[in-house]
């Protein structure tokens, strides 16, 4: 079937409109219902004028639906730049332009726009499910545009889709070799409305209740690969955030972080490592316990803590080495203060009972002793559903209540601390981590979230001082099971890890889980560093910008001169048998001036020579009548070719003559 | 006139030269190719992506961008292995007056197993339509071209082009294939030859052309006498018919050069082209004299032809000959 040169055929119409609904899809997900409810009504109209003509949109309706779905993009979002309002309006513009759609220049447009609003998708999530979809999308649209070039239609729908498979296989080298070597710029260009969205996962601040409802999410805080043994898991302290004050409620820092030269870290145990961080909208890293060097992203301050110059809202991986027994001896005076501070809620029964404690300890490590002790003889209650402490939360904790999650142990703990005199601070981070064997890392889930204490002790510096391990010991061996937590039920520490169900349940989603971490290492998470290590390993140290250009130039030369030699294998004119037999037939009688027209059939040819050369038509019917049952006759048997190449082998017009 | 650029630059094109049958195979060399303007629309649309996945620190941005960038290079590939391979046969072009169009054609082969899509001939700003070849067949291809003179016109060099997978490439070659178009003179406007009849017996007795015998009627024709409509069959509606006469001597009208009130060559030879198909159209025996040619009286289609290529060969034939 041939198609007028400029109109789609209505299978492409169909294609086209499918593949629309399908760029949009994802996006809908984080539109409001109003942009999606004018999507939706753009592409009814467009199905309408499909089916029935009359529907199709003219010229001023068009450009009044434009304008409506500025106005209602700019109503949403108060701008038409920053990256969502900017992805709303090419969306909706996009719809339009599929609505425009008539011949097939427009196709061809429409389909770039349709890519540059699939690559947008990737702003807003980067799972290897996504990505799978969106390249299965671009590969649907390039064949839709590979169809639309040629002047039949395609017998099968499946054959541009083959076509377009094919070049996609020879494209992805090129795709790989300029992913890998194309070089990375570690900050934006320019920084438009990436600001942060609403996020589960550690904040700034720690009230009572706040790491509890955390606890609750499944969701990936990292992971983390070491290089070596990994440490005992009581010593899987993650350590994120160092938090100084409190206003009697809510712990914060007022100030920022100390800084000064750490303390000479060498002769001590250290743990390399690395990290797979997910984005978690927060300017600061995550470390084993004390980090001893900071990556490249970020600096290490006095409080050993990594922070960012920016909040983390990409994944990121980075390297690190940190000890776990390292103990920073040095206080200064405003730190010393700073870690004494107390509010202004403090009740006398506390004064009263640190009192009490500190007449019966001879040095700090005596009193850090006694108040885990106390934790742990009285009746307190480790819940991940604590009552509401609505006054004063330290106090009704220790007093009243005494049910609490790690945040009320660890905040009460450092409070008694700076009672008794002895400097201590809050730190947010993660506790334990989940074994991946078959990726050989650890998961790191935000139902790890923990808080505890460090104190500063004349002789040791600062130790860490977990007071929840001192009620539920537990707690620091093993993640909690999230799903059989009835509200207000002691929480149940123990994982049936037996059963045969219960362990193919985890190995895969371990596979799974290993599957999405290599993707996060070295596709989403792939970095400058990565990128530098690389070319060290194949020999190239410091390249200048004229180096890297030659040896992307010289990577993509390669290939495709192996893809241009492979088509030109494929183009090669590799005629059968059967035609190498009959073309020599044609080339010997073409010798003795016998040409073979352009676009004569082979009976033709045949007639005309046999009057030619009445010497021959014997066996020039015989040739003739066995190339057309080779070429066209159903099912032709072998004989048959062995007989034409016998006969063709012996037609030597040129010599018969002689003879005659 | 000075010659444009590409005029001058002619020569240094690389184009396939025809083979002894006057084919010409396309070889890999032979082929230019350039991105298109949707091509350089899709590099810029590529671009954009970029610096927003850069901008963003997207990889998987990136990764897309790269794979798009890669399919643009790879299609370059594909446009040209499209027309690779394809062998170009000069076919047939049929004679027209000047100022027709000729309809050169051309047969394209895909000697390969693999079809070759959207391919299309042009000569400057004149092409055929596009056409899809598929594996082992020849398609035939039509290339009309104006014409303004009289005389051999041969095919000039042509361009074979094709776009195909993406639209984003146009991959070309030149071919030059000796196939000609005889261009006959334009035929003036209709007008009476000058009187120059003679009588001549005729062999076959009465089928010529005379006053003296009622021979049987044909369909009326603007410029025949009143006088001989049958009105009879025109009662019977039958239509206009005409009563044709024949005599024992046959009309023999002498086309001659020297004979035309004309001075200009080329004017002249407009009204002889005219008069050679009036007398045809009359079935009119005629004879033709220009400078140097003459042909002798007939009547028919090969005569008709003979005519016309001595008018359009006149004056031009020590080019050709």
């Amino acid at each position: 079937m041939k198609l007028p040169e400029l109109s789609l055929s209505p299978i492409q119409h169909r294609a086209l409109s499918l593949i629309a609904v399908l760029t949009i899809l994802p996006h809908g997900l984080h539109f409001s219902p109003q942009i999606n409810l004018y999507l939706m009504l753009l592409m009814i109209w467009h199905l309408a004028g499909l089916r029935w003509h009359r529907f199709r949109p003219g010229r001023w309706s068009l450009v009044i639906a434009t304008l409506g779905g500025i106005a209602l993009v700019f109503s949403e979002y108060h701008t038409l730049i920053g990256h969502r309002a900017g992805v709303a309006l090419l969306t909706v513009m996009f719809l339009l332009k599929v609505l425009e759609v008539r011949r097939r220049r427009d196709l061809t447009v429409t389909l770039y726009i349709a890519y540059f609003v699939v690559v947008t998708h990737f702003l807003f999530g980067q799972s290897i499910v996504l990505a799978i979809y969106l390249f299965a999308l671009m590969i649907a649209a390039t064949a839709l545009l590979l169809e639309s070039q040629r002047v039949t239609v395609s017998r099968h729908p499946a054959d541009p889709l083959y076509r377009t498979l094919v070049m996609s296989l020879q494209a992805v080298p090129l795709a790989l070799i300029l992913f890998v070597v194309f070089p990375r710029i570690s900050h934006p260009l320019w920084h438009i409305g990436m600001n942060s969205s609403a996020m589960t996962g550690m904040s700034d601040r720690v009230r009572p209740g706040m790491i509890s409802e955390l606890v609750a999410s499944e969701e990936v805080a990292f992971r983390v690969r070491f290089d070596d043994t990994p440490p005992a898991p009581e010593q899987r302290y993650w350590r994120g955030l160092v938090i100084w004050d409190s206003d009697g409620e809510t712990w914060y820092n007022r100030t920022g972080s100390p800084f000064w030269k750490q303390d000479n870290d060498a002769g001590i145990a250290q743990v390399h490592y690395e990290i797979f961080l997910e984005a978690h909208q927060h300017p600061w890293l995550y470390s084993l316990d004390l980090p001893l060097n900071s990556p490249p992203q970020a600096i290490l301050t006095g409080d050993r803590q990594l922070l960012t110059r920016r909040p983390v809202n990409q994944p990121l991986n980075y390297r690190l080495v940190s000890s776990t027994e390292q103990r920073d001896r040095r206080i200064s005076t405003s730190m010393r203060t700073r870690a004494l501070a107390l509010p202004d809620n403090i009740t006398q029964r506390q004064r009263d009972l640190v009192e009490q404690w500190k007449q019966t300890s001879g040095t700090d490590r005596d009193l850090v002793q006694q108040v885990l002790n106390h934790f742990h003889d009285q009746p307190f209650v480790y819940t991940l559903t604590p009552p509401l402490y609505p006054d004063n939360p330290i106090d009704e904790f220790l007093f009243e209540g005494r049910e609490g999650f790690c945040e009320h142990y660890a905040t009460a703990f450092t409070q008694l601390m700076r009672l008794a005199g002895i400097p201590s601070r809050l730190i947010l981070g993660y506790q334990g981590a989940e074994y991946n064997d078959l990726g050989d890392y650890f998961i790191i889930r935000q139902s790890d979230a923990h808080a505890w204490s460090e104190v500063w002790l004349a002789e040791q510096g600062w130790v860490r001082i977990d007071p929840t391990a001192a009620v539920a010991p537990e707690r620091i061996r093993y993640s909690i099971l999230t799903d059989e937590t009835p509200p207000g039920s002691p929480v149940s520490f123990h994982i049936d890890r037996s059963g045969f169900i219960g362990r193919s349940l985890i190995q895969i989603t371990h596979l799974l889980d290993n599957a999405n971490v290599q993707w996060r290492r070295w596709v989403v998470g792939y970095s400058r560093e990565h990128q530098f290590s690389l070319m060290r390993q194949f020999g190239f140290q410091r390249l200048t910008h004229l180096e890297w250009g030659i040896m992307i130039a010289g990577l993509i030369g390669v290939i495709m001169l192996v893809v241009a030699l492979n088509l030109i294998r494929q183009g090669k004119n590799r005629p059968s048998q059967v035609m190498q037999s009959y073309e020599r037939f044609c080339h010997n009688l073409a010798r003795v001036g016998i040409l073979r027209k352009p676009g004569e059939g082979p009976l033709d040819y045949a007639r005309r020579a046999s009057r030619a050369r009445p010497d021959l038509s014997a066996p020039i019917s015989r040739i003739t009548s066995g190339y057309i049952q080779l070429r066209y006759g159903p099912d032709p048997k072998p004989e048959l070719l062995e007989n034409l190449q016998r006969d063709v082998r012996a037609f030597r017009p040129g010599r018969t003559r002689h003879r005659v | 006139m000075a010659p444009s650029l590409s005029q001058w630059l002619r020569p240094f094109q690389r184009h396939a030269h025809a083979d002894a049958q006057g084919g010409v195979v396309i070889k890999p060399r032979s082929i230019y190719i350039l991105p298109t303007r949707q091509g350089l629309l899709l590099a810029l649309v590529i671009l954009l992506m970029l610096v927003g996945s850069i901008n963003y620190g997207s990889n998987l941005g990136h990764l897309a961008t790269f794979f798009l960038g890669g399919l643009w290079l790879i299609s370059i590939l594909h446009t040209w292995r499209n027309l690779l391979g394809l062998r170009l046969q000069p076919y047939r072009v049929a004679s027209v007056f000047a100022g027709d169009t000729a309809e050169f054609q051309v047969m394209v082969e895909n000697p390969s197993q693999i079809p070759r899509y959207a391919i299309q001939i042009r000569h400057r700003k004149e092409q055929g339509e596009r056409l899809d070849i598929p594996g082992s067949d020849q398609m035939m291809f039509t290339l009309p071209l104006a014409t303004r003179r009289r005389g051999p016109f041969p095919l000039p060099r042509i361009t074979l082009q094709s776009t195909y997978p993406l639209g984003l490439f146009r991959a070309w070659t030149y071919a030059d294939m000796p196939l000609e178009c005889l261009v006959y003179p334009k035929p003036a406007e209709r007008g009476q030859p000058p009187i120059t009849t003679a009588y001549q017996p005729s062999d076959q007795g009465d089928r010529g052309v005379g006053t003296d015998d009622f021979i049987g009627l044909r369909p009326f024709r603007s410029g025949d006498s009143i006088r001989h409509i049958d009105w009879k069959a025109y009662a019977r509606q039958q239509g206009l018919m005409c009563k044709q006469f024949g005599g024992d001597r046959h009309l023999e009208v002498r086309l001659d050069w020297d004979l035309i009130a004309e001075q200009e060559a080329e004017r002249r030879l407009s009204l002889l082209c005219r008069y050679v198909l009036q007398q045809e159209e009359l079935g009119q025996a005629y004879s033709l004299t220009i400078p140097g040619v003459h042909i002798a009286s007939g009547t028919g289609q090969s005569h008709m032809q003979r005519c016309l290529t001595a008018l359009a060969r006149h004056g031009l034939d020590h080019e050709t000959a």
